[in-house]
């Protein structure tokens, strides 16, 4: 199907461009001026002036660049499943080790999180911006479709509730990581690593603890079934003399 | 694609990758395998007070049966990445009490709630099929070859039902209304959450 901007036979010129893929070329320009102007307007302006475009062209955008930081987001999600696939590729023919699962998860979430330090100044004000009601769509969205990534690169194949758990879990160890680096001033940003390393082994530990304490639970329910038998099989002997 | 408009989406980029329609997909997968997961609880009700009872090795061969297509949808949930329904405690609680109790009505009882399922179960394949003929035979070719095989044999237990004399249930066609409505509800929630 041909759609409304090809010539005429549905044939692309070789320097046609979409205006999707135009935006996201000015968007990706833009990044570069960010650490200076933020995520404003003015970023969009000047990286549309790099690629030769005038600086209406920011028009293009909301004011408060909404769209600037969801691509950023949507950029650095999609290098880390890159990474995670590239990885996998490695275990897969073998030249590298399969990592163990709080092991994966803490590289995951680090990897992804140092995306963020060359914007680090500005992060906090897009955050906020992230929290628009506008936004919180494509925002979770985008979220919940990188803690899905992680997952299933690590490996992650349940089918019952634990799915909704888990990535919830994941979540919130996401989340509250991004925050605490925020704050961080540590020499390469060695407390928030730490926090993620204690983070990822409560989840861990919790998770072990949910498993004993239903095989316990078990155990408990065959004890009484056990003793409820027995007591009623002593009940009708006795009945019976 | 509006001016200022939505950024890259993953989702749709997942899909397009495998050139399937995922949101399509995902809903048959996601509710199929949450049918499946509550009729194997169904079925594991009727044994909890009909097994020991003459009509005991037809429920558990039907059940083995139930247990295969589950295994088979959890394959499929995990190869084309879609989520499960929120809802799957409750399928579980749910399915074990209609099975229970349809089969504390008595052999026919059971026998008339295995119909009404299985009948409902039969009619949501055909629809699913339909869908992804219309869609594209040859993309899904696996899907709709697993559909249908479930189909069939999901359309056989319907039949041993009625083998059983379930329609000799007292109030058979009441029973058998009310799991239905039930069954559509479980079907339009579990597509959807």
């Amino acid at each position: 199907p041909s759609h409304s901007y090809t010539g005429q036979g549905g044939q692309q010129s070789e320097d046609y461009e979409s205006e999707e893929q135009l935006q996201h070329r000015i968007l990706t320009a833009a990044l570069e001026f960010v650490p200076e102007h933020g995520w404003t307007a003015e970023a969009i302006a000047e990286g549309a002036k790099t690629l030769g475009l005038s600086v209406a062209a920011a028009g293009m955008f909301h004011s408060d660049g909404s769209e600037l930081i969801l691509h950023f987001v949507s950029e650095c999600n999609s290098k880390l499943s890159e990474l995670l696939q590239k990885e996998q590729k490695l275990v897969q023919l073998g030249e590298a080790e399969k990592k163990p699962i709080d092991e994966f998860l803490r590289d995951a979430v680090e990897a992804r999180l140092r995306m963020l330090i060359p914007y680090i100044e500005k992060w906090p004000q897009a955050l906020s911006i992230l929290l628009l009601p506008r936004n919180i769509p494509s925002s979770l969205n985008l979220l919940t479709s990188m803690i899905d990534d992680i997952w299933h690169y690590a490996g992650d194949q349940s089918t019952d509730f634990s799915w909704y758990t888990r990535r919830a879990v994941l979540t919130g160890i996401y989340n509250t990581t991004e925050l605490v680096m925020m704050q961080d001033s540590s020499p390469g940003f060695e407390d928030t690593w730490r926090f993620l390393e204690n983070r990822v082994a409560d989840a861990m530990a919790m998770s072990s603890t949910a498993s004993q304490v239903q095989s316990t639970g078990e155990a408990v329910v065959q004890g009484l079934m056990g003793a409820a038998v027995t007591v009623s099989k002593a009940e009708t002997s006795r009945a019976v003399r | 694609v509006p001016g200022g408009g939505a950024p890259l989406r993953p989702c749709s980029t997942r899909g397009a990758q495998r050139g399937i329609h995922k949101p399509v997909i995902d809903r048959i997968i996601r509710v199929d395998h949450a049918g499946e997961f509550g009729a194997n609880r169904i079925y594991a009700g009727q044994m909890a007070v009909l097994g020991r009872s003459g009509v005991g090795p037809v429920i558990q061969q039907m059940w083995n049966q139930e247990k295969e297509h589950l295994k088979k949808f959890n394959e499929l949930m995990v190869a084309y990445r879609v989520r499960p329904t929120v809802l799957l405690p409750f399928w579980n609680v749910a399915g074990f009490v209609l099975g229970a109790g349809s089969a504390l009505l008595g052999k026919k009882g059971a026998m008339a709630c295995t119909v009404a399922v299985e009948e409902s179960i039969s009619e949501h394949y055909n629809n699913q099929i339909r869908t992804l003929i219309e869609e594209d035979p040859e993309k899904y070719k696996e899907l709709l070859q697993v559909i249908k095989q479930f189909r069939d044999e999901e359309q056989e237990h319907h039949d041993i039902g009625l083998e059983h004399d379930a329609e000799a249930t007292p109030a058979y066609s009441v029973l058998k209304t009310a799991i239905q409505l039930g069954c559509k509800a479980a079907i339009f929630l579990s597509e959807r959450i």
